[in-house]
């Protein structure tokens, strides 16, 4: 009897046995999400998350790459670039090389502002496109989100173009897409930024969402969309834009210039708030030193007796440090390299002075000279200094280059792209430096770039 | 495991039913006998025959006098049964015939089984088979090799013993790690690491220490998690490497497996083991350096060929600063102490026939070379547990390990600063004993020794195996097991090591601190049927595994502290910043299965399977399958050829997988970064979103040939094996357009790995009081790159070549010193007229060895033994001139270099010495140790470990007896190179040799 159970048994029970065993968990394989790390999807769902990846925006740029008051901004490296900064570095070293304009197509900085910039695309990109496909997120942050957005990706393409010339302009973020892009002209660049700005203004309120000055609004993106219209010479474009911002009552150039970099600068149109309270703009420790010969750069010291002598700026802007023999200047426009409890300086990205400038210029290039003076004197009537002499266009016109150059020194290379745009880097740098050629108004393309994806060909001029 | 949980089930039935020999319930009817007697080898009496009653549960087994004893009835029949020996059967009835008494002595000689292969039981894994008819390639480590060398980690025991297997110690200081490589490294870049499983539980090898701690003292910040294990406490090592042995191991068993069994308990009277050695160790080779006389030559010499008259102001060893008479042999002075080693183990084993134990612990301490004192300690326990039921239907087997590491070292290792300080250095302490800054001249290295770096480290492994027979032929299992690693590791770095000329206080003292944790647990139910139908065999096993591990890494940095009392407290640091913050799962899911057919114990056809699934691919890639067929053919069964006595053909093939990519790669998420930004976190993507790659796939092919002669007294075997490695796995570089550099991907890539493999063991001679066994091994390992898809375009195009194996350097190609202008020279072959990084590095360099292998040789007389493992390595290597600076800098350097150009005309092999002025020689010189010219012949024949035994019994019939054993590791090693010791990675301390005494007692 019991063997004829188990005889039963002896086939059923393995069989049994092994379905049990087969009927695996597919769910035991769905790994929670990472430490620090949430799914793509659900970032955009929630505000906070959605917030964080676009402020990240600001501080990637504030921490790594172009707008950093670090040695690898465009403050410092574009500074000596051009006839701002003097280098005083280990020779042979990538930033040596720009100062003597021996770059080369393999050169790391060259290589780090592309994939550094590329990889802001990259995240406003996804940024766009989470925020198009999320479902639950009030409209009017997604609205608020994507103005911010669309404006941080113009900025990093306007520097990637008036640096580089043509460059690819991914939308997306498929990478077999943008792997193998081609280039496009300046004025396609120019025309995509002009889009993106323009929407971003129907999208954004003139407050700022966080009290402080410190995220885009429709004032900052007027700020940047009429530097655009100035560089692309579309006078009247850049005169309408500039004069909302200098109409607007919340921008006033505060009448002491010792105040224009402080946190609660009126003039200030977009800052960069710190890391920490208590942490100051980051210019102040690349820039200032306390002895001599200076640890990274000074300024050129043409710039500093090219001043007038009563500019106050040349007073508050502009440290002078001695060891007896020689002398040199170093950019003070921010002062604080410690911490101070409560953060006293925020690195300023767009001021009023700029738009005053703009304007300036544009009006004196469709030939309203008055009103052009008129809106230099603002400018120079606060750093101290008397009504500006120049009578004709060009008097005028180079009053107006003169004053950016003492305006907005050691601020994000304006001065290396003022005499690009204008035409005078040949005539201007070439009797400085050795190494200077007229190709090097452009940057290279990345040797590994063009190696990866040979649509990016040919390689810049000269290199 | 599972080979000894067999064999330890074996012993449990037999015990069992000697245990129920005299229940009533056998006492029926029939007239009772007692047969009993000794059993013997013919010399010996024999411990632990299995005597049983054939068809009942009754039996016996032999005590320590080889004595048996066993009640049966005049129908039974009996049957001897003892490993390596043939068994006996012999019908009571026939006995009875010749003793006339109730009681009948019956002495029993057993024979020896001429096929002895049977006895070998080996450990497969999920399944145990033996030497005669294992289909796959696995090779085996035994205790008693294991115990022949005084080393510390399991691996060590590895070298120069196994075919196919590359062992290389990363580092001499204790608790470092190792690179070990089964047949090649297969994989570009996903992982190359064997999969280790202890005692059925899978253990990972991934180092939990951190290079921001431990990376400048071990090289890489590599501790092998094996330092944990006990080498005193493990049975066997068995190293799975063809298809048939690893395609049940699936996606892991593409670099092959490494199985670690420990000691199990063992039914008989209780036994306790006590052990001590002490020894001593130093670093092996020194390199042959300047003394003070020849580098002052070479200085002056460089700056005269400079044109320099006036010495700088900071060269202090020529222009009078330092004593020029001063010569310190800086080795000496720092690498040169000897480390103390001291192991203390005890075991105790026993239990009944139904319940078994074994435990055991070991405490071990070592210190350094290094000045100061320096120390690693462990301490070690091991446990074992088995218990058999009373019906023979469950078994279970239980084993736990627990294992306290700490380890005080130097922050930083000393080994470079032994090669390149100036040997007028100055002395390290001044008159007082204070560390000695000569003013501010120098850095003392032995400031550096106020620094320190600390680790602590536990570990625990346990496992339980379940086994239920439902039916003769079936039976359920269950192996389940549980474990977790810690390691938390300081660097403690006070503000004194630096130069008191920067004059720092102890805020610029800083504190590291990292932790590693690990836990996982692993559950794997299986079944098993098994069936004899006449000349058929079948074994059939089924299993499913359930795998987690958990994995989180931390590190910190405080800087600034009130003073450096506080040093070690983080919480009294002016800053801080987290390094990293890292946690991981891994979970794995699988299906398993194995088919074995035997026909006639002649051939065996044997098939495995494997279906995967592991939390590292994304959706649609989650599960890969994996399987391989092996068959064996033992063409001299039934062939009667008195001198050759065994003759087996074995081939497999098969596919398995990698995984090793790290985890979560598939994932399409943001992930916090460390940008904040107006009281929001920084959240950025955290990399370019792939779901669709997956597992690297490694075919493998084996086929192997064994052979036996008189009488098993020579064996030799051969295997050939060749594995592709396809859909390579790799951080696929992109144009930074993308937003990223790279992309986890998989590439069309195939990697190949070939080659021989030698065994051959000899009884080379054997009488009563003299033996001497040989074996020696080989293996001619080929790598070879086969394909890469668009490698020119990539960014491994200056890495790789197509044709060529993956360890190739690519280097310039040196033609000598100019004699004119005594600058090396270089060969241009671009012929661009320049010699550029892009263009002329064209010179191949293969780092792989060409073969490798060991000879081992054992001779006994009476009570002694004498063993000696010779391990050798055919190979090229970087000299002493990589990673060095001109001669002539301020800067020691090799006796070589003083072979060097002086003048127009001189033929030399060195170039003319430079202080770094002349711009040209110092580029050529850079280029130089990026050239043929650091590719030496790094070839080596060592003596990797001699044994000295002798063993004393005391009382024979108790079983006590005593051991004296000297053994040495690393202690002569024959080569040509100069860089050092071959096996060395640069700027750390070579493997020591070490010498040990030890005494072993056994109650």
């Amino acid at each position: 009897m019991k063997n004829i159970i188990h005889h039963s048994l002896n086939y059923k029970l393995p069989l049994l046995i092994c379905l049990l065993l087969l009927s695996g968990c597919e769910d035991f394989l769905e790994a929670e999400d990472p430490l620090g790390q949430v799914n793509s999807a659900e970032v955009f769902k929630d505000e906070t998350t959605a917030t964080a990846a676009v402020t990240t925006l600001y501080g990637k740029l504030r921490d790594e790459v172009l707008l950093t008051g670090k040695s690898e901004g465009l403050s410092a490296l574009m500074g000596v670039y051009s006839d701002e900064l003097i280098y005083y570095g280990f020779g042979g070293d990538p930033m040596d090389n720009f100062y003597q304009h021996l770059v080369l197509p393999d050169d790391m900085i060259v290589e780090n502002l592309w994939n550094g910039s590329y990889s802001l695309i990259y995240m406003t990109n996804a940024i766009l496109e989470g925020l198009a496909v999320s479902p639950d997120l009030d409209p009017e942050i997604k609205k608020q989100l994507r103005g911010e957005t669309l404006f941080v990706r113009s900025l990093v393409y306007f520097y990637l173009a008036e640096l580089f010339g043509a460059i690819p302009y991914p939308t997306g973020t498929d990478y077999e897409v943008n792997r193998s892009l081609a280039k496009q002209p300046v004025s396609i660049i120019y025309g995509n930024i002009i889009a993106d700005l323009t929407e971003a203004q129907g999208l954004l309120g003139t407050s700022y969402i966080s009290g402080e000055r410190v995220r885009a609004n429709k004032m900052v993106v007027t700020a940047l969309l009429s530097r655009i219209y100035l560089y692309m010479e579309q006078w009247d474009l850049a005169v309408l834009q500039s004069t909302i911002l200098i109409d607007n009552p919340n921008f006033i150039l505060e009448p002491d210039v010792e105040e224009a970099f402080l946190k609660e600068s009126s003039s200030a149109i977009l800052q960069f708030k710190p890391r920490a309270e208590g942490d100051n703009a980051q210019e102040a420790q690349t820039f200032l030193f306390s002895f001599g010969p200076p640890p990274l750069v000074s300024l050129n010291s043409q710039l500093v007796e090219n001043m007038e002598p009563n500019d106050l700026r040349r007073e508050y802007w502009i440290g002078e440090i001695t060891d007896g023999n020689e002398t040199w200047y170093s950019p003070k426009k921010y002062k604080l390299k410690e911490n101070t409890g409560t953060s006293m300086e925020y690195s300023v990205i767009f001021r009023l002075s700029e738009q005053y400038l703009i304007r300036a210029e544009a009006l004196a290039r469709l030939g309203n000279l008055p009103a052009a003076k008129e809106d230099l004197d603002m400018v120079r009537n606060r750093a101290g200094l008397l009504d500006s002499e120049a009578n004709t266009q060009n008097e005028v016109l180079t009053a107006i280059q003169m004053e950016r150059y003492h305006e907005l020194f050691s601020e994000f290379g304006h001065r290396w792209f003022d005499i690009k745009r204008t035409g005078l880097a040949n005539e201007i740098l070439a009797p400085l430096k050795a190494g200077w050629k007229p190709t090097d108004v452009l940057l290279p393309i990345p040797e590994n770039e063009l190696l990866m994806n040979p649509s990016l060909k040919p390689q810049n001029p000269g290199y | 495991m599972k080979n000894n949980y067999r064999r330890s089930y074996a012993y449990a039935l037999s015990f069992a039913l000697f245990l129920t020999y005299n229940s009533p319930i056998f006492s029926q009817n029939q007239p009772q006998k007692t047969i009993s007697g000794i059993i013997t080898s013919g010399a010996d009496p024999l411990i632990g025959v299995n005597v049983l009653v054939k068809n009942s549960a009754r039996g016996s087994i032999s005590d320590l006098e080889g004595f048996y004893e066993v009640v049966v009835q005049s129908s039974d029949t009996l049957v001897f049964r003892y490993l390596g020996y043939k068994t006996q059967e012999v019908s009571v009835g026939s006995l009875s015939r010749s003793n006339s008494g109730s009681d009948i002595v019956f002495n029993v000689v057993m024979e020896v089984d001429a096929q002895a292969l049977d006895a070998v039981v080996i450990n497969a894994g999920y399944y145990t088979t033996t030497d005669k008819e294992r289909t796959g390639s696995i090779a085996r480590v035994t205790a008693a090799e294991i115990d022949k060398q005084p080393i510390n980690n399991p691996l060590e025991s590895l070298q120069g013993r196994v075919t196919g297997v590359d062992v290389i110690q990363n580092s001499g200081t204790p608790g470092g790690g190792f690179k070990v490589r089964i047949r090649g490294q297969n994989s570009l870049m996903a992982g190359n690491e064997p999969l280790y499983i202890i005692d059925g539980v899978p253990y990972d090898t991934q180092t939990l220490g951190s290079s921001n701690t431990a990376g400048a003292v071990l090289p890489s910040a590599q501790i092998s998690p094996l330092n944990a294990i006990n080498p005193e406490s493990i049975e066997s090592i068995e190293i799975l490497k063809d298809a048939d042995a690893t395609a049940i191991y699936g996606s892991r068993g593409a670099n092959g497996i490494v199985l670690i069994t420990t000691k199990k308990g063992r039914e008989g009277k209780t036994k306790i083991t006590v052990s001590s050695n002490t020894g001593i160790a130093h670093i092996n080779r020194k390199a042959k350096l300047l003394n003070t006389e020849q580098y002052l030559e070479m200085r002056r010499e460089a700056f005269a060929n400079d044109g320099i008259t006036d010495y700088p102001a900071t060269a202090y060893d020529v222009n009078g600063t330092w004593d020029m008479n001063r010569y310190t042999d800086w080795q000496e002075e720092l690498i040169g102490g000897t480390a103390n080693t001291r192991k203390l183990f005890a075991q105790v084993s026993g239990g009944s026939s139904n319940t078994q134990f074994l435990l055991s612990g070991q405490y071990q301490e070592e210190t350094t070379v290094f000045p100061d004192d320096y120390n690693y300690d462990r301490l070690t326990v091991n446990s074992n547990l088995n218990h058999q039921g009373k019906d023979d239907r469950f078994n279970l087997v239980f084993t736990a390990g627990y294992t306290l590491e700490k380890n005080r070292l130097p922050q930083q290792d000393f080994t470079s600063d032994a090669l390149w300080l100036p040997p007028n250095a100055p002395s390290v302490y001044d008159s007082e004993g204070a560390i000695n800054w000569e003013n501010s001249t120098w850095t003392n290295p032995l400031a550096r020794l106020d620094s320190k770096y600390s680790q602590d480290s536990k570990n625990l492994i346990s496992n339980m195996v379940i086994i239920y027979s439902i039916f003769n032929n079936l039976e359920a299992k269950i192996n389940a097991g549980y474990g977790f690693s810690e390691l938390s590791a300081i660097t403690a770095t006070p503000h004194t090591i630096y130069n008191p000329g920067y004059g720092l206080d102890s805020g610029a003292s800083t504190l590291i601190t990292s932790e590693g944790n690990r836990t996982y647990w692993i559950s794997e139910p299986q079944i098993r049927w098994q069936k004899n139908l006449g000349v058929h065999s079948l074994d059939i096993i089924l299993g499913t595994t359930f795998q987690e591990h958990n994995y989180d890494q931390d590190s910190s940095i405080g800087i600034g502290f009130p003073n450096n009392n506080f040093l070690d407290n983080m919480s009294a640091a002016t800053t801080r910043t987290i390094l990293e913050e890292t946690k991981t799962t891994y979970k794995y899911h699988s299906i398993f299965g194995r088919i074995n057919y035997g026909y006639r114990n002649t051939l065996f056809m044997n098939a495995t399977g494997r279906r995967d699934g592991s939390s590292r691919f994304g959706a649609n890639n989650k599960y890969g399958n994996f399987g391989a067929l092996g068959a064996a053919w033992i063409f001299t069964k039934g062939k009667d050829l008195s001198w050759f006595s065994f003759g087996k053909l074995r081939a497999s093939y098969g596919l398995t997988g990698n995984d090793q990519i790290g985890d979560y790669q598939y994932l399409d998420t943001y992930i916090l970064q460390d940008y904040p930004y107006d009281g929001n976190i920084g959240l950025a993507p955290a990399r370019l979103y792939n779901p669709n790659f997956q597992w690297e796939k490694i075919i493998k092919r084996e086929a192997a040939l064994e052979l036996q002669f008189l009488e098993n007294k020579i064996a030799l075997s051969v295997a050939y094996y060749n594995n592709r490695s396809t859909n390579q796995l790799v951080n696929y570089a992109l144009p930074g357009t993308t937003g990223f550099t790279s992309i986890q991907a998989n590439l069309n890539a195939q990697v190949e790995n070939s080659g021989f493999e030698f065994e051959l063991y000899g009884t080379i001679l054997k009488n009563d009081n003299f033996s001497w066994n040989g074996s020696f091994n080989l293996s001619v390992p080929k790598n070879k790159l086969l394909a890469f898809p668009g490698l020119e375009d990539s960014s491994y195009a200056n890495r790789y070549i197509i044709g060529e194996p993956l360890s190739i350097a690519k280097l310039y190609n040196l033609e000598g010193v100019n004699p004119e202008t005594g600058i090396f020279e270089f060969t241009d072959f671009n012929g661009d007229g320049t010699i550029s990084s892009e263009g002329d590095r064209q010179f191949v360099a293969d780092l792989s060895p060409k073969f490798f292998g060991g000879l081992s040789n054992t001779l006994t007389y009476r009570n002694w033994s004498l063993n000696l493992l010779f391990q050798f390595v055919k190979k090229n290597g970087y000299n002493q001139y990589r990673f060095t600076q001109p001669p002539g800098m301020m800067l020691n350097q090799y006796e070589s270099v003083l072979d060097r150009w002086q003048q127009p005309g001189d033929q030399a092999t060195m170039q003319r010495y430079t202080t770094g002025d002349n711009y040209e020689a110092y580029l050529a010189y850079s280029r130089f140790t990026q050239s043929s010219g650091v590719i030496s012949d790094a070839s080596f024949v060592r003596l990797r470990s001699m044994e000295v035994a002798y063993n004393l019994i005391i009382n024979e019939k108790k079983g006590t007896s005593c051991r004296l054993v000297l053994q040495g590791l690393n202690l002569l090693t024959f080569t040509n190179f100069e860089g050092g010791d071959p096996d060395q990675i640069k700027g750390f301390i070579p493997p020591l040799r070490r010498f040990t005494l030890g005494l072993q007692l056994d109650i």
